[in-house]
C-alpha cells in the first residue's frame, strides 16, 4: 500500500449548474471549504450563483459557450483560486480533456482519472476489462465489428443490440430482431453515431428480452480499497432515460445482491478505478447479469444510496480526491437501512411525448414531511432557461418497506404543487400506483407498456 | 351607457392635443389635461454603448512587448482595437462595434474581468 498523502482543499470550484450544483456547495460549507460557482449568462438569478461564496460569468447561454468551455472554466478556477475542481454529472463530468486540463493547471480533479474516464468511456474497452476481471457480460463482439459483421451477429444469435462505441443516453443505439433487419439498422445506428459522436464505430450485444438496468454504486480510494453499496434499480426507463429508481431492487434477492457487488468491485479493482463510480447491470429475468457500462461520475440518482447507506457520497468523492483513505467497510457501504425511492420531476408535458415545457415558476410549493428530500434549484418567480435540461428537482422518498414508500411516495407527490409549467409529478403519481409497479414487476418496458394502456383509455 | 358618445369622444380628443379628460355628469364636473401638465417622463435611457469582456480572463491594453494607450474622449472607428482579454489557453480581441467617442474606460490593466462585464463605454 502507498504511503497515504492528504491534501485538504480550501476552495473548490464546481464545474456545473442546477440542482447538482446546490447539492456538492451544500456539502462543502459542511466540510468547511469554500465554493465558487460559474454560471452562463442565462443563469444570472438561478440559485447556485447565489448560494456559493462566489460566482462567476463564464460565458454565453449556449452550453458550449460556457459549461462545455473547458479554457473558461480552468480559467475561472485559477482567477478564483480554487485548488480543486467537481465537475458534477452531465457537461464535462465524463470528458478525459477536462479532467487533464484540470490536472495540468495544478489542481485537483474531483473524480477518477483522466486515463480511467478514457479507459471506461470507451464501452468496448470496458467490455474487454470485464471479461479479463472475470465479470460476466453480455455476449458480444468483444469490439468494433468489422466486415464480416454478419458473421458475428450469427454467432451473438438474434435478437441482437447495435451499439455506439462512444455512446450514451440511447443515441447510436439500435435493436435488431432478425437477420433481415440487420444491414438497414446497422446503417441507422452507424449514421447516428456518426451525427452525435463523431465517430461510426459499432459493436453489437446480445439483446436480453425484458430485462432489467441493475447498477451499483462503488467508492475506491487512491490505496486500492474499494467498496460496493446496494444496489439501484433504473427499469423505469422511457427511451433509454431513467424517470424513477429505486433501491434496493424489489427483484434483487440478498444472494444475489452480493453477487453484485462482488461483480462490481472485481471490476472497479480490475480497471484501477478511484473515487465514485456506478458499475451498470443488465439483469435477466432468471437474475442472470451482465456488465454493461461504468459511469465514471456521480449519478443523478446517487441520493437513494446516500439514504439506503447513510453516507454522503459528495463527501467521500471529495475525501477520496483529498487522497483520504476510504473510511469505510464492505460491511458498512452493503448495509440495507430502508427503501428509497427518486423520482425525476421534469418540467415536461407527460401527456405529450415528454415534450420540454420550459417558462416561468408562478407558484413552488415543495413536499416535505419525515422521509421526504427534494434536491432542487427551483424557486416561485424562476423562469427555466430553454438552453438546458429539463430536470427542476428530485423528489426522493425513503420508508422502512417498500409497501411503506409506495404511500408516502403517493402522499409526497400529492402535495408537491408546481403553478406556471407542466411537470412529470402526474404521470410518477401513476407509476406508484400502477399494479405492476406495486407488484415490482419494473423491467425496462413497463414505462412504455405503461404508455400504450393510457393511449388505448384515452381513445375509448 | 351611450357607447357611441365614448367613441366621439375618443375620436375627437385624438384630434386634439389634449392628454386627458375627465367628464362627470352628477356635479357637472369636467377636468382636462394638455401635454404640458403631465410629468416629465424620466431621461433612463443611456446613449452610450458598451464594449463588454468576449471571454472571462485578464484585461491587458497591449500584447506583451507593444503597447496601446487609451483616453477618455479620444475618437474610435469601429472595429479599433480596444485591448484583449487573456484566459488559460486563448487571447480573445477586444474590439468596438461602433464608432464614436471614448467616454468611459473601465477596464484596469492586468484585472480579471468577467464574460459580459461592461469594459468601455462609447457615445456613437
Amino acid at each position: 500500500m502507498p504511503s497515504v498523502k492528504i491534501t485538504p482543499f480550501k476552495k473548490v470550484l464546481i464545474a456545473n449548474r442546477g440542482e447538482i450544483a446546490l447539492r456538492v456547495i451544500r456539502t462543502l460549507k459542511e466540510m468547511g471549504i469554500a465554493s465558487v460557482a460559474v454560471y452562463s449568462e442565462a443563469d444570472r438569478s438561478s440559485l447556485h450563483v447565489r448560494m456559493a461564496d462566489e460566482a462567476v460569468c463564464i460565458g454565453a447561454a449556449r452550453s458550449a459557450e460556457s459549461y462545455l468551455n473547458i479554457d473558461a472554466l480552468i480559467t475561472a478556477a485559477k482567477i478564483t483560486g480554487a485548488d480543486a475542481v467537481h465537475p458534477g454529472y452531465g457537461f464535462l463530468s465524463e470528458n478525459a480533456d477536462f479532467a487533464e486540463a484540470v490536472t495540468k493547471a495544478r489542481m485537483t480533479f474531483i473524480g477518477p482519472t483522466a486515463v480511467a474516464i478514457r479507459l471506461l468511456g470507451v464501452k468496448s474497452k470496458a467490455r474487454e476489462i470485464a471479461v479479463k476481471g472475470g465479470v460476466a457480460v453480455t455476449p458480444g463482439s468483444n469490439g468494433v465489428v468489422g466486415q464480416n459483421y454478419r458473421e458475428v451477429a450469427r454467432k451473438i444469435g438474434f435478437p441482437i443490440m447495435i451499439k455506439a462505441t462512444l455512446g450514451g443516453g440511447g443515441k447510436g443505439m439500435r435493436a435488431c430482431l432478425t437477420e433481415k433487419d440487420l444491414d438497414r439498422m446497422l446503417k441507422t445506428a452507424q449514421a447516428e453515431a456518426k451525427a452525435n459522436f463523431g465517430d461510426d464505430r459499432v459493436y453489437f450485444e446480445k439483446l436480453v428480452l425484458n430485462p432489467r438496468h441493475i447498477e451499483v454504486q462503488v467508492a475506491a480510494d487512491n490505496y486500492g480499497n474499494a467498496v460496493a453499496f446496494a444496489e439501484r434499480d433504473c427499469s423505469m426507463q422511457r427511451r433509454h432515460q431513467k424517470l424513477l429508481e429505486e433501491s434496493p431492487s424489489p427483484f434483487v434477492t440478498p444472494t444475489v445482491r452480493k453477487k453484485l457487488q462482488e461483480a462490481a468491485v472485481k471490476l472497479i479493482k480490475a480497471a484501477k478505478y478511484r473515487g465514485v463510480g456506478t458499475v451498470e447491470f443488465l439483469m435477466a429475468p432468471n437474475k442472470e447479469f451482465y456488465f454493461m457500462e461504468v459511469n465514471t461520475r456521480l449519478q443523478v440518482e446517487h441520493p437513494i444510496t446516500e439514504a439506503v447507506c447513510g453516507q454522503d457520497l459528495v463527501k467521500m468523492q471529495i475525501e477520496i480526491a483529498q487522497g483520504q483513505p476510504l473510511h469505510i467497510t464492505q460491511a458498512q457501504a452493503g448495509v440495507v437501512h430502508c427503501h428509497a425511492i427518486e423520482h425525476r420531476i421534469n418540467a415536461e408535458d407527460s401527456d405529450h411525448h415528454f415534450t420540454p415545457c420550459p417558462g416561468t415558476i408562478e407558484e413552488w410549493v415543495p413536499a416535505g414531511g419525515l422521509g421526504v428530500r427534494v434536491d432542487s434549484h427551483m424557486y416561485t418567480g424562476y423562469t427555466i432557461p430553454t438552453y438546458y435540461d429539463s430536470l427542476i428537482a428530485k423528489l426522493i422518498v425513503t420508508a422502512e418497506s417498500r409497501e411503506a414508500l409506495l404511500a408516502r411516495s403517493s402522499r409526497a407527490l400529492g402535495e408537491f404543487v408546481v403553478r406556471g409549467v407542466k411537470t412529470t409529478i402526474p404521470f410518477h403519481q401513476k407509476i406508484v400506483t400502477h399494479p405492476e409497479f406495486i407488484a415490482g414487476n419494473t423491467d425496462t418496458g413497463l414505462i412504455e407498456r405503461m404508455l400504450a394502456e393510457q393511449k388505448n383509455e384515452s381513445k375509448k | 351607457m351611450d357607447t357611441k358618445l365614448i367613441t366621439d369622444i375618443t375620436n375627437w380628443l385624438k384630434t386634439t392635443d389634449l392628454a386627458e379628460f375627465c367628464y362627470q355628469k352628477g356635479h357637472n364636473s369636467i377636468e382636462i389635461k394638455t401635454r404640458e401638465a403631465l410629468p416629465e417622463p424620466l431621461q433612463s435611457t443611456c446613449h452610450l454603448t458598451a464594449v463588454t469582456a468576449p471571454a472571462l480572463g485578464f484585461y491587458h491594453a497591449a500584447q506583451k512587448g507593444k503597447s496601446l494607450v487609451l483616453k477618455e474622449g479620444q475618437s474610435v472607428k469601429a472595429g479599433d482595437p480596444l485591448g484583449l482579454v487573456e484566459s488559460a489557453t486563448k487571447k480573445h480581441v477586444v474590439s468596438t462595434p461602433i464608432a464614436g467617442v471614448l467616454r468611459v474606460i473601465s477596464a484596469e490593466e492586468g484585472k480579471p474581468v468577467e464574460y459580459g462585464q461592461p469594459l468601455f463605454f462609447i457615445e456613437p
